[in-house]
């Protein structure tokens, strides 16, 4: 049973001793090393292992993505068979709740799926695995990935985790509607103003059935653009990036476009606010753009008869950068680092683990795998998405830090204070203000 | 106690006398309303079965009841959609845990409750204020500490978490009502037992376990509806996709950024709905058949 | 009490006679019912002791850290939590409102449907088993994600209600998105599914012997002092069970909140029930030492609010077995 906290400062006995345990085994396996770099403060790189090894892995997804991963788990076997899988996965929901259970109770898979949201906040608990001697040691070969999404990995300097796939904040539109309305569909580079004024008259064609645009200003990921636009992040290491001046600007200009009807009513945009793909406006028919990750472009369009398209975030593309879409991250105290560290490469790197798996996950990370997957892409909505994601990779902005420990807090606290003013309960001023005192306890914890 | 039931508020009289004329418009009035409720509570029901014959980009966008097209796929797809795990697996998985919490459930609050209600020992109401207070507490505080006493069992990815905890009466709730249901029945028979030289073993079987036949029987529903709807407890405790349960299988369908079936997750909710409908037609008789009580007079 | 205590049936209990006059209470008797009731409750004391009191203990420990679900630095910090509660979290003030508001407008409502519909089916005409059974489902699907699904459907802007109340020329709100009414669809929720203390109701209305009706109605009492006479006292019981786990329940209400308010406890927190608050805060943001003290102020504020229950039920729960408690 995990030990009771204790008393005292941080330094408490129990960190201490889990440390000397990590010393003691990485002064273990370095005996039997036959390389690897000496003396790092991360644990030192293990030799791969020869005997029979069971590992545990977790990810979320529906069914689709587990069958892709069984086959390329299986494939693995095949090359390396004293290796063998255990294979949990589940829903989205509740995969976070079900991870922090097990990590707390010590009985968490040896490789777990993570996002950007879940991320900071369990490395901060220094439960992942640390990976930077290892791909130090090219162990995981990193040359095929973009060093910007590669960084998007670390957290406080060391490499947590490694992205599976890649993606980019994309908007999507209801193509169909647009061209039946005879209006211009939305470009790259349209600024939000344009975006706005464009949206009003869509709302106008449509008489108020379809509004020109959902609104964004709930949204953790559309401010994170707007402000990379602006030269600003939206963290600062652990503190926000930003002024409460910078957020009442930006509930403003959401205000107006509401007032303008551009926007829709806030009860609409709440229903979206969640998050579920089946409810965005641009499937429902009630707005024509959503704003979305690149590769839920796909996913959206089963949900609607109409085409979609993809294309960026209005303002200046550099603000958008390569997400990582999805990790591995392995289990800081699994007993079989080595393969763990071996099997995260096999998915990113290897071309056949890269074929089976596809573009279910995002934009493979592998840069030849990419190319070679795209190639053999016949549902049109994915090529789509490819297309676009390629054409605005070149304008990318640098990653920007991996979100702190209390991001997922501050997440719900933005939609909390920007329906406050959805719902006209509050100014942009107060809302702002309220947000900028709620989340710098949240993120002090 | 015999199978005649008291007369409901609205109603005239019926038994037997003066206001006989009356009770045809009574009865008339009373089906109308019944008919009325029954209408209007199960609205949504028909609207969840009409959705799941929506095809499914028809089930987000189309809100009103009728579908334009409708179709059996998604019966089709829920079932055998999954191509890593058959939703029949998941189905045989709640009815074993269902099943068993409902054994489990309605010995072990039985013999609680006749403890607290009919026994006289010392701490009694201390240990049922405890008791009642286990209802209380959140169950999201307790599960990881719970997590932590079942994974040093040995017991995680098993049904033994979800079953065992029932089986020393943890569910307040049943022993609570099987309590209130005891404590109905008229002591005068417990003398009469025990003058027979009847322990309170004796008068626990063969008296007070009978009559509490409808307590059982309610406890017995509840167990198993809860059971089969509970989604988070299953979550947490069940690793393997092929030890999944219904409820967990019907999330997966409406992943975040997964796939999104909304179509099959109706479908697979109505028919999730089917096992536990029988169960309670099935054992809502013997609520129907009350009780025979003629051991009470006499 | 009853007979056991006249001499005149210790007499025919040959067992008994060993028992002095003054000191009834004690003796083999008594002590073999103490031995039994400890047998009969051994079951749950076991299971008490190992599965719920020391997580509770424990939670009760963690509601004095900051525990974040794996400690680095999971501190003791006192009463923190809980001044901070009340002082400095304006959400928790928030969820408490939501939370009661809730309570004492579904759990009365609900109480009376699942009554008048009791009544309405205890009499044996055809049809009224699968009326029974009909009015129960409800409650069979209550807490799927499908069912709050629906609800959302139904109750949005272009849902079906607005579409009844354009018949009256009503034009509906976005009453499931609106903060404002948003409870009000919940609340709904709650007292549609009013199977579940219907089958209670019927239960206990079942056992009310037909001949005090009967005999009533010879004297010449109507039905509705028949039902505050007969009726409702008999039946005190089962109110009270009823009465009493409803609130607590509804307390403690959780699934529905949850999935119409799209899991975060929207729109503007106005479904963010308490347990709901407690569930993001304990799993959301894991800090699960806040959580912890969360839950116990729940345990003592419904914990009192139930002896409150207990006490005020002394004036008007009849029991039949006069052992009034």
């Amino acid at each position: 049973m995990r030990s009771v906290p204790t008393t005292g400062t941080p330094f408490s006995r129990r960190r201490l001793l889990s440390a000397a345990v990590a010393v003691g085994l990485g002064a273990a396996l370095t005996a039997c090393a036959s390389s690897g770099p000496t003396e790092a403060p991360a644990p030192q790189v293990a030799a791969m292992e020869t005997g029979p090894v069971e590992l545990t892995i977790f990810w979320w997804g529906g069914d689709a993505r587990a069958q892709l991963t069984h086959q390329v788990l299986a494939l693995y076997t095949q090359k390396h068979p004293n290796v063998t899988f255990k294979e949990t996965w589940q829903a989205n929901a509740g995969y976070i709740d079900k991870l922090n259970t097990n990590l707390a109770a010590n009985s968490a898979a040896d490789i777990f799926q993570l996002d950007d949201n879940m991320l900071g906040g369990v490395a901060a608990r220094n439960q992942t695995l640390d990976l930077s001697n290892y791909v130090a040691a090219k162990r995981i070969d990193i040359t095929k990935l973009s060093s910007s999404l590669v960084d998007y990995g670390k957290v406080g300097g060391k490499q947590a985790a490694v992205p599976l796939a890649e993606n980019t904040p994309g908007m999507v539109f209801n193509k169909t509607l647009l061209t039946s309305l005879g209006v211009e569909q939305p470009q790259i580079g349209w600024t939000w103003e344009h975006l706005i004024s464009w949206a009003k008259d869509v709302s106008a064609k449509t008489n108020y059935k379809t509004y020109g645009t959902m609104d964004p200003s709930a949204d953790y990921k559309a401010l994170w653009v707007w402000l990379r636009q602006q030269g600003m992040d939206f963290y600062n290491g652990n503190k926000l990036g930003f002024s409460e001046a910078d957020l009442t600007r930006w509930f403003q200009l959401w205000k107006d476009a509401r007032d303008q009807k551009a926007a829709p009513p806030a009860d609409i945009i709440h229903v979206a606010n969640a998050g579920d793909v089946t409810k965005q406006l641009v499937v429902t028919g009630q707005a024509a753009t959503s704003f979305m990750w690149s590769n839920q472009m796909p996913e959206l369009a089963k949900s609607t008869k109409d085409t979609l398209g993809v294309v960026s975030y209005p303002g200046d593309p550099k603000g958008q950068w390569a997400r990582a879409a999805l990790y591995f991250a392995g289990n800081a105290k699994t007993t079989h680092p080595a393969v763990v560290v071996d099997v995260m490469n096999f998915f990113i790197n290897d071309p056949d683990a890269g074929k089976i798996l596809g573009t279910e996950r995002g934009l493979p990370a592998n840069t030849d795998i990419r190319t070679s997957v795209q190639n053999s892409l016949t549902d049109p909505n994915m090529k789509a998405t490819v297309d676009f994601e390629n054409q605005i990779a070149p304008k990318f902005g640098p990653a920007p830090n991996v979100p702190p420990n209390g991001q997922s807090s501050v997440r719900t606290l933005l939609i909390t204070e920007a329906e406050k003013v959805q719902f006209g309960q509050l100014s942009p001023a107060a809302a702002a203000k309220e947000f900028m005192e709620q989340a710098a306890l949240k993120l002090t914890a | 106690m015999t199978a005649v039931l008291p007369r409901p508020v609205a109603a005239p009289s019926r038994a037997g006398g003066p206001a006989r004329s009356r009770s045809v418009g009574g009865t008339v009035l009373r089906t109308v309303l019944v008919l009325g409720l029954l209408a209007l509570v199960l609205y949504p029901l028909a609207w969840l079965l009409a959705a799941s014959l929506k095809p499914n980009d028809e089930v987000a966008s189309n809100l009103s009841l009728l579908p334009h097209a409708p179709t059996l796929d998604n019966y089709v797809r829920g079932w055998t959609g999954m191509q890593t795990i058959s939703f029949a697996r998941f189905y045989v998985n709640s009815t074993v845990i269902a099943l068993g919490v409902v054994v489990a459930n309605c010995v072990s609050c039985l013999v609680t409750a006749y403890a607290f209600a009919r026994l006289r020992f010392p701490l009694r109401g201390m240990w049922f204020a405890v008791m009642i207070a286990t209802l209380l507490l959140p169950h999201h505080v307790l599960i990881v500490p719970q997590f932590v006493l079942f994974k040093f069992l040995g017991w995680i990815d098993t049904p033994l978490p979800l079953i065992v905890p029932k089986a020393v009466a943890t569910e307040a709730f049943f022993v609570f009502l099987m309590v209130q249901f005891m404590r109905s029945i008229p002591r005068e028979l417990d003398q009469a037992a025990k003058v027979d030289g009847c322990s309170p073993f004796g008068i626990f079987w063969y008296v007070v376990m009978p009559l509490a036949r409808p307590a059982v029987v309610t406890t017995a529903i509840f167990s198993f509806i809860w059971t089969w709807n509970d989604f988070f407890s299953q979550l947490i405790y069940l690793n393997s996709p092929d030890h999944y349960t219904v409820p967990i299988g019907l999330r997966l369908f409406v992943g975040g950024e997964g796939q999104t079936e909304l179509g099959p997750m109706f479908a697979m909710s109505m028919l999730s709905l089917v096992p536990v409908f029988l169960f309670f037609l099935a054992f809502q008789r013997l609520l129907v058949e009350g009780i025979n009580t003629e051991g009470l007079k006499g | 009490m009853v007979a056991t205590d006249t001499p005149a049936t210790d007499l025919r209990d040959r067992r008994s006679t060993r028992i002095p006059a003054k000191r009834r209470g004690s003796g083999v008797n008594t002590r073999r019912e103490m031995v039994a009731g400890y047998a009969f409750l051994s079951p749950w004391l076991i299971g008490f002791m190992v599965i719920t009191a020391i997580p509770m203990l424990y939670s009760f420990y963690l509601s004095f850290t900051n525990w974040d679900l794996i400690s680095n630095a999971g501190q003791y910090v006192g009463f923190r939590n809980y001044v901070r509660m009340f002082t400095q979290d304006p959400a928790f003030w928030n969820s408490v409102r939501t939370t009661v508001t809730y309570a004492v407008v579904a759990t009365p409502l609900k109480l009376a449907v699942a009554l008048g519909v009791a009544m309405l089916l205890s009499r044996p005409r055809r049809g009224v088993g699968t009326a029974r059974a009909l009015f129960y489902l409800p409650s069979l699907l209550g807490g799927s994600v499908a069912l709050a699904l629906v609800w959302q459907a139904l109750f949005s802007r272009a849902g079906a209600i607005n579409a009844f109340l354009a018949w009256f020329g009503i034009t509906g709100k976005p009453w499931v998105n609106d903060p404002q009414y948003v409870m009000g669809t919940i609340v709904l929720l709650g007292v549609w599914q009013f199977g579940a203390p219907m089958v209670i109701f019927l239960a206990g209305l079942k056992q009310i012997p037909r001949e005090l009706y009967e005999a009533a109605s010879v004297d010449g009492a109507g039905s509705w002092r028949q039902f505050r006479h007969i009726t409702l006292p008999s039946l005190s019981p089962v109110i009270f069970f009823n009465l009493v786990l409803e609130t607590i329940h509804s307390f403690q209400i959780f699934t529905s909140a949850y999935v119409i308010g799209g899991g975060q406890g929207g729109p503007v927190d106005a479904t963010k029930v308490y347990t709901l608050y407690l569930y993001l805060t304990g799993f959301g943001e894991s800090r699960i030492g806040y959580a912890s003290a969360l839950a116990w102020v729940f345990l003592l504020a419904v914990g009192l609010l139930t002896v409150v229950f207990f006490r005020t039920g002394r004036f008007w729960v009849h029991y039949s077995d006069g052992d009034e408690r």
